[in-house]
């Protein structure tokens, strides 16, 4: 099976599922999180990220009620009573619609992948009819069907991994809390999970992750909260949290011996407002990009040249990250 | 030997850094010299209560009570049966009872007996009470020995005096008895000193015969002649046989005047001087006699004035001699065996004979039961707070309590089998044990929860298996260790005995002794069965609050470690960022 990245942004509603309001977390005298507010919406895929010790994993264990607020409140629109609900004080009401899965796999390896499956769900309350067949789900998607009469800690680490989600799904929550997912796993594996992730959320599940893979953040999650010294720094759709940090030119890198004269020739008839000469790689700043990159590349047909590469990505998380970090 | 050194000091610091580690190390030490420092820093007596029955609360039975006492024995005084005491020794309440007798005072040759009443399945109790409480008994009777042996020399010493004072009085009799003898050999020597002798002179008779002879003769012839002259018609030679009789005593008659009237020998009055002679030596000895006589009638009667002194002395002497013998069989003990032992201890047991399996199962069994649960619940908990899935539990809409009651659940099914086998291989043993085996089980249940709780506690407290284990095993021998299985509870000082009277080992394996060597109900042991299902409740109470501050913990740690996994993330893979 092909697995595909596609942005989520379609399947989020605008109906809030937990609300952090003006929450606040102190550990001691320590404030881990301050004034936090952010809406994650049903259907979202949203992601955290954050240096270490930024408040990711508080802000996460705030999400699944593990920890209550200092200050401020975490709130669940339950559709069942139609209106939001503190989470802490109904929590163990509200527990079944929330699946946690840890940054460490968090099941029990002496019982095999069914077992783990049927101790979990079984707990939740789900009758046992359903979850027979939630379990069956969950082990196709998850490719663990095979596995199924395994013990878990006989398992690769990309199953077990894959085992530790389904047991966070196995009671059909209608949030997914995820600590790292891809953390200690390789790029193959990340990519698995993030699709099983994303295959979950098409089901309708709210997916919240916090991660230090920024590029697997910003093509699975339509949403993003960067966290930086205990703060919500910029919050929202990626594309919006972008748009603070958008890039003011592009580059051009040309093989060397390729006419640079005839290059730079032609940009200074286009409106370009400033060129930076690397050598082989040309940083170019345009009043009107449109115009100044259909001219350039106009002109590299006509004349034939061969443009070795450009650039001209929006900036990606990881740069706004690092520029938010170094500030 | 550097690389030795290196490692060695490695393992040390790994040893510090981990807390609980260090705590045990350190800390176990110090608590065990602590609790064993505490526990027999004591030169008190035994804390041994002694249950006294007497017929009769006599002054000897309260003197030998207020000695117990004062030998810091705990006394309980039973008034109304001995079976009342007896009764108490099953339920601990007592450690013996002494069975007196209403007194002391030995009256015959027969002791005293005094009967110990004594729990056989207190094997290390039995030997300790009998020594100690018996050391009591042995200085009464050692007391009382004394006394026996003071009277018989007290009366010894009177019979001295006594006779001492009479030995005067019978010199006094001997000196009058010797001068009675004097007196009467004096007597006797003058008595003997009478002449008796009569003259031994032959005095010639016959002549009074011949007299006589020719007297009669002569009377004869006269009385002839009176018949002849009579018939006077005589004729001649009548008239000269008259004559010639006539004659005849006439010459006689001449005879007898010259013997009458004759001085020569042979003569009558020669005759009659010897016999004047004879009649006055006669007289002078009878004179000579009398004389004796007298004198010794005087001597013999002041030899029996002497006598009638002495016999009064005698008298006197007689009846001190029967004072002294009546003093002497007034000693009524004789027999040298109960003068030196006149307190008789007899040692019953209190329940029927068994074997040391008998005395020995009830602890046993809680000692199996104890360090199972015990290691069982620390181990349960432990496994599922290092098990991966134990953050996923907070999770799951569960409450506290259900993670809890499972975890006893579980252990308690372990421990039921456990308790199935014990109990099952044990009727092979034990005969006796069929008909209590409800009741017993269902103290082991009891004692097997509080022990799990007191386990998972352990478990919820430490961090590391391997801590938790340790600390619960500590925790078992600490347990064992005052619940009197070692070491009897009665030799450790007062106050910590007071402290283990509330081990739960003590009062699990207590009820169990009751129940299988008493034969007790549940009923009569309904106290100590509240208080063990109490304790039970009380453990898990702490259990929840122990766990719920877990919880916080568990938070802290749990963010501490992501923190820290994060960080070293963050390093391996700064090239990424």
């Amino acid at each position: 099976m092909r697995k595909t990245f596609i942005k989520r942004e379609s399947l989020a509603s605008s109906v809030g599922l937990i609300e952090l309001k003006g929450v606040t977390k102190e550990f001691g005298k320590r404030k881990v999180l301050e004034d936090v507010n952010i809406i994650i919406e049903e259907g979202d895929i949203f992601g955290v990220i954050g240096e270490s010790g930024s408040g990711k994993t508080t802000l996460l264990n705030l999400v699944t009620g593990f920890i209550e607020p200092s200050e401020g409140e975490t709130l669940y629109h339950s559709k069942v009573t139609q209106g939001p609900e503190n989470l802490n004080a109904n929590l163990p009401k509200l527990k079944k619609f929330i699946g946690f899965a840890p940054q460490h796999n968090s099941f029990y390896p002496k019982l095999t992948v069914k077992e783990n499956l049927l101790h979990f769900g079984q707990l939740y309350g789900v009758k046992r009819e359903v979850l027979i067949n939630n379990i069956k789900n969950l082990l196709q998607i998850m490719s663990l069907y095979d596995e199924r009469d395994k013990l878990a800690e006989h398992l690769s680490g990309g199953m077990q991994k894959r085992l530790d989600i389904s047991c966070s799904l196995v009671h059909k929550p209608k949030l997914l809390v995820l600590d790292e997912p891809t953390a200690d796993l390789d790029p193959l594996l990340q990519k698995e999970i993030l699709w099983l992730l994303q295959e979950v959320n098409k089901q309708g599940v709210t997916v919240v992750l916090a991660s230090h893979h920024l590029d697997s953040i910003e093509h699975v999650c339509n949403k993003v909260a960067i966290v930086h010294k205990g703060r919500i720094r910029n919050y929202g759709l990626i594309d919006e949290v972008k748009k603070p940090f958008l890039k003011d030119y592009f580059t051009i890198n040309l093989r060397p011996g390729d006419s640079k004269d005839k290059v730079l020739a032609v940009l200074k008839t286009l409106p370009v407002k400033r060129i930076v000469d690397e050598g082989n790689r040309l940083v170019i700043y345009p009043n009107d990009t449109q115009k100044t990159v259909n001219g350039l590349l106009n002109f590299i047909k006509q004349e034939s040249l061969y443009l070795h590469d450009m650039d001209m990505r929006k900036p990606s998380l990881n740069e706004i990250f690092e520029r938010i970090a170094s500030e | 030997m550097q690389s030795l050194w290196l490692l060695t000091k490695k393992n040390i610091k790994l040893l510090l850094r981990a807390k609980s580690s260090a705590l045990i190390v350190f800390l176990a030490p110090l608590l065990t010299i602590l609790i064993l420092g505490l526990s027999y820093s004591t030169s008190s007596q035994y804390g041994i209560n002694v249950g006294i029955y007497a017929p009769a609360y006599t002054d000897d039975v309260n003197a030998f009570m207020e000695s117990l006492q004062q030998q810091d024995f705990k006394v309980v005084k039973y008034t109304s049966t001995l079976e009342e005491c007896i009764e108490d020794i099953k339920v601990s309440a007592i450690h013996t009872c002494i069975s007196l007798p209403e007194s002391f005072m030995v009256e015959g040759n027969t002791p005293k007996e005094v009967t110990f009443y004594i729990d056989p399945s207190r094997i290390n109790l039995v030997w300790m009470i009998q020594e100690t409480v018996k050391n009591e008994f042995n200085l009464k009777s050692q007391e009382i020995s004394q006394s026996l042996a003071q009277d018989v020399l007290t009366k010894l010493s009177d019979a001295k005096i006594q006779i001492g004072e009479r030995r005067n009085e019978a010199g006094a009799i001997k000196e009058k008895s010797s001068s009675a003898a004097s007196s009467v050999s004096s007597a006797q020597s003058s008595l003997q000193s009478i002449d008796v002798t009569a003259p031994e002179s032959s005095y010639d008779l016959t002549i009074l015969n011949t007299t006589s002879v020719d007297i009669r003769e002569a009377l004869d012839s006269i009385i002839a002649a009176v018949g002849t002259v009579e018939d006077a018609n005589m004729s001649d030679s009548d008239k000269s046989n008259i004559i010639f009789s006539l004659e005849g005593a006439q010459e006689k008659l001449d005879g007898v005047l010259i013997a009458v009237n004759g001085t020569g020998a042979g003569t009558l009055p020669a005759l009659l001087l010897a016999l004047q002679n004879d009649v006055d030596v006669a007289k002078a000895k009878l004179t000579a006699a009398g004389e004796a006589i007298s004198s010794s009638s005087s001597t013999i009667s002041s030899a029996g004035t002497t006598l009638q002194e002495m016999v009064t002395a005698l008298d006197a002497l007689q009846t001190s001699l029967s004072s002294v013998q009546a003093n002497l069989e007034s000693q009524r003990v004789t027999d040298p065996a109960t003068l030196t032992n006149p307190l008789v201890t007899r040692v019953e047991k209190v329940s029927k004979e068994g074997t040391f399996l008998n005395y020995t199962f009830p602890t046993l069994l809680v000692l199996v039961i104890m360090f199972t649960s015990l290691l069982l619940g620390t181990i349960l908990v432990m496994m599922e707070k290092n098990s991966p899935a134990f953050l996923r539990n907070f999770f799951l809409p569960l409450k506290k309590t259900t993670f809890i009651i499972s975890t006893y659940l579980t252990n308690l099914l372990f421990i039921i089998v456990q308790i199935i086998i014990i109990l099952g291989i044990s009727l092979f043993f034990l005969e006796d044990l069929l008909p209590v085996l409800p009741a017993i089980a269902l103290v082991l249940f009891i004692a097997a929860s509080i022990f799990t709780f007191l386990g998972m506690a352990i478990g919820y407290l430490f961090t590391s298996e391997e801590t938790g284990v340790l600390a619960s095993i500590s925790m078992g021998s600490l347990l064992l260790f005052i619940s009197g299985v070692v070491l009897p509870i009665e030799t450790i000082s007062p106050w910590l005995r007071e402290v283990t009277s509330f081990n739960p080992f003590v009062i699990a394996e207590k009820l169990i002794r009751e129940l299988f060597i008493f034969q007790s109900s549940l009923l009569d042991v309904g106290v100590e069965l509240l208080i063990l299902v109490g304790y039970a409740v009380a453990l898990f109470i702490i259990i929840l609050i122990i766990e719920s501050l877990l919880h916080q913990h568990l938070v802290h740690k749990f963010m501490k470690i992501h923190h820290k996994a994060n960080l070293q993330r963050e390093q391996r893979n700064k090239g990424e960022w």
